[in-house]
């Protein structure tokens, strides 16, 4: 039976909808393997998410170029309608709702109202900060104030994409508009970042799954992603990677060894010092991922991955590090977005977060991280 | 003028490459190795488990390897929930190759189940007492038509 006082679980939500339990098993197994979850977890998963509530969701984009939301909106397990229809309730997306203007922004403050302390704020890009905020404004205000006013009542704040994770293109050198990473200007909210550029569309529907199912924040890394996803560099999980064990490199993009399939290490990939899933789950329901393209990583996951030098020179071997390992200057920014992380949800994630990145202050790498003026 | 079908195209698989390079079968024997685990645990035990193939760094050659070194068994089932599930008995009893497709078509997830009967397979606890529901619907009225009645809990 519905329980009238209170809104329906995602489990009454199906049956409803005529939504099978074999259809539904099947979609915990592919979200267990998707979550890298052992595959006998499926059956928990399904009872969890069965009794679970759709959290309110309201997607905010400010300094971007919508390449996140359309990486989003082509995910494949969850499919987007999928995860909209039965696992979330997507309240407000200025791009894909089909309000405007003012009914719009009604349909933001009416979800912030009903779910107050309770939806998910979703951001993809960076906001400017410069000059008053004035590089981005909507309905009249700045994104700045926008951002403010709806992290306030949230119970966390997802960060799609580097831009909004770690500042991105528009944080770049000379970075014109005062651009910021969402976690410096959210103090007070657990924050996860889903970095790249964009970033791989199951991984996104993932984390968001994965905050359903379990109702907190997922563990994080020094860089406040989930590990489920970014626990793994590129280059451990990369079918060349026997190559670069035997000291096999392609030197050019044309000759003997990039047709041999050999290692990109020597064209510059970035795979070494990334953290990203997409040697494994890969990109286009695992059709295929850059490397397997021929070209190397460029690193988009990473933090201030296009002041980084050329894409196409080998990193040194001595900023190579450990998951999560950051430079001293990174870190400093991330641990004021976590700092005060003071709700209930994933408190316990961004403490483990900061840890990490305290370890890592103490024990700094020999060689700073280089940028585009060295 | 040109069309991209008249540009020769050579699509050499990367399993080729390995296996020219002697790089393959480690991933399969670590496989079979864990199914033998996970199989006499499901003798002894009745503990089912399951090999999630995806997470996996095969070769298309290992993985084409592994399936023809498993085999096919007797029992193939196709269920159709929200798309189709592809479920064939390996020629190891107990070792099931199990695909799970959306409505598309699209492969969702590719599993080496270790098992008596998947879990997939059999009726969930609220569908049979849905199911007995149902019946006691349908009888109803044709039990009535006869002047008798349904057994059954309500």
């Amino acid at each position: 039976m519905g329980r009238p006082d209170l809104e329906p679980t995602i489990g009454e939500l199906l049956d409803r909808h005529g939504v099978s339990r074999r259809s539904f098993f099947k979609y915990c197994t592919a979200m267990a393997s998707l979550l890298a979850l052992p595959p006998l977890a499926a059956r928990a998963l399904a009872s969890q998410l069965r009794s679970a509530q759709r959290p309110s969701v309201i997607y905010l984009s400010f300094q971007e170029c919508t390449g996140c939301l359309e990486s989003f909106t082509r995910s494949f397990a969850p499919t987007i309608e999928n995860l909209i229809f039965n696992v979330i309730s997507l309240d407000y997306d200025d791009t894909l709702m089909a309000a405007a203007g003012a009914q719009a922004e009604q349909a933001r403050e009416q979800a912030m109202r009903s779910h107050y302390g309770k939806y998910l704020l979703v951001v993809d890009g960076a906001v400017p900060t410069g000059d008053g905020g004035v590089y981005h404004c909507a309905a009249g205000r700045t994104g700045l104030d926008i951002l403010t006013e709806c992290a306030k009542g949230a119970a966390a704040v997802v960060c799609v994409g580097t831009c909004a994770s770690f500042g991105g293109l528009p944080f770049a050198d000379p970075n014109p508009t005062g651009a910021r990473a969402i976690s410096t200007l959210v103090p007070d909210k657990p924050v996860v970042n889903v970095s790249g550029c964009p970033p791989i569309p199951e991984v996104i529907a993932g984390t968001l799954l994965q905050y359903v199912s379990s109702g907190r924040v997922p563990d994080l890394d020094a860089h406040l992603r989930p590990t489920v996803f970014y626990g793994n560099s590129i280059h451990d999980r990369c079918y060349r990677r026997p190559f670069y064990d035997q000291g096999k490199f392609a030197k050019t993009f044309d000759d003997e060894g990039a047709r041999s399939g050999w290692c990109l290490y020597e064209l510059g990939c970035k795979g070494p010092t990334t953290y990203n899933a997409c040697a494994t789950l890969k990109w286009n329901n695992a059709v295929s991922f850059p490397i397997q393209s021929g070209h190397p990583c460029l690193g988009c996951a990473e933090p201030d991955f296009w002041d980084r030098g050329s894409f196409y020179s080998p990193i040194p071997s001595p900023r190579w590090g450990k998951a999560g390992e950051v430079s001293p200057a990174q870190a400093g920014d991330i641990a004021a977005g976590a700092a005060v992380a003071g709700a209930a949800i994933g408190l316990g994630s961004v403490m483990l977060a900061r840890q990490r990145i305290k370890r890592y202050q103490r024990q700094p790498p020999q060689q700073s991280e280089p940028r585009n003026e060295e | 003028m040109s069309t991209l079908g008249h540009i020769p195209v050579c699509v050499e698989p990367i399993g080729s490459v390995l296996d020219a390079q002697g790089m393959v079968g480690g991933g399969m024997a670590a496989i079979l190795t864990e199914l033998a685990v996970l199989l006499e645990r499901l003798v002894q035990h009745g503990e089912p488990g399951a090999i999630d193939v995806r997470s996996l760094p095969l070769s298309p050659t290992e993985r084409m390897r592994l399936i023809e070194t498993l085999g096919a068994g007797e029992v193939d089932i196709r269920i159709q929930a929200n798309g189709e599930s592809h479920i064939r008995e390996t020629s190891i009893p107990g070792v099931w190759w199990s695909e799970h497709r959306d409505s598309d078509g699209v492969l969702l997830v590719t599993l080496i189940e270790v098992a008596r009967v998947p879990e997939m397979v059999a009726a969930a606890d609220a569908d049979l007492v849905r199911g007995a529901e149902r019946l006691r619907a349908v009888l109803a009225p044709l039990c009535a038509a006869h002047g008798g009645t349904t057994h059954g809990t309500t």
